[in-house]
């Protein structure tokens, strides 16, 4: 799945860790998650867009 | 990197540090075994190892903070597929070819060679069970 998770998070100046801290998960999983490596589950998703203050589908799009 | 980032990444977080409680506690009990077995006390050494094992166990359960998140979770589900697909084949290849083997003369196979292929037959009845259980489930 791609996103844009890593250029919302250089927006808000936050490290991976401060997002992961946020979000509940470990700095691994935001790095796996920015990497295209790992997909979140729905829970996670909708915590992203929480934070970022946005829409699930504004941050995250489907592959092909 | 700012000095904010710095210290975030540097600082182990509390799920760390816990897992490290957790993890030591486990490593503690092995190497009291183990020091126990070479000084012939083995009833102290299995104690220890049990001690180490439920106190890492006591972590998990009642630490602050989940040790595991969901990428953790994701990591073992898919460890135990392959694990299962790699004895699969082990199972499914060895047993009828160790018959074949032993009927033809050609090895005479050990008992232990029974033993591991009746252990992965139960492993696997054991999983079928549990696939059935989580089918009805979910």
């Amino acid at each position: 799945m791609r996103n844009d998770l890593n250029d919302r998070r250089a927006a808000t100046g936050e490290s991976q860790a401060d997002l992961a801290a946020a979000v509940g998960v470990t700095r691994q999983t935001i790095n796996a998650i920015e990497r295209e490596r790992y997909d979140p589950s729905l829970e996670l998703a909708f915590a992203l867009a929480d934070h970022f203050d946005c829409r699930v589908k504004d941050l995250f799009e489907p592959d092909g | 990197m700012s000095e904010h980032t710095a210290s975030a990444t540097t600082r182990p977080s509390a799920r760390k540090r816990y897992k490290r409680i957790a993890y030591g506690l486990l490593g503690v009990g092995i190497l009291a075994l183990g020091i126990a077995i070479a000084l012939n006390r083995f009833v102290l050494g299995v104690a220890l190892y049990w001690a180490g094992g439920i106190g890492m166990g006591l972590v998990q359960r009642f630490s602050p903070v989940d040790l595991y998140d969901e990428r953790d979770t994701t990591i073992e589900r898919e460890a135990g597929n392959d694990t299962m697909t790699l004895f699969a084949y082990v199972f499914v290849l060895g047993a009828p070819g160790g018959l074949v083997l032993e009927e033809s003369a050609v090895v005479t196979l050990p008992g232990e060679f029974y033993g591991a292929m009746w252990t992965l037959f139960a492993v696997f009845v054991a999983y079928g069970a549990f696939v059935f259980y989580h089918k009805y489930r979910l």
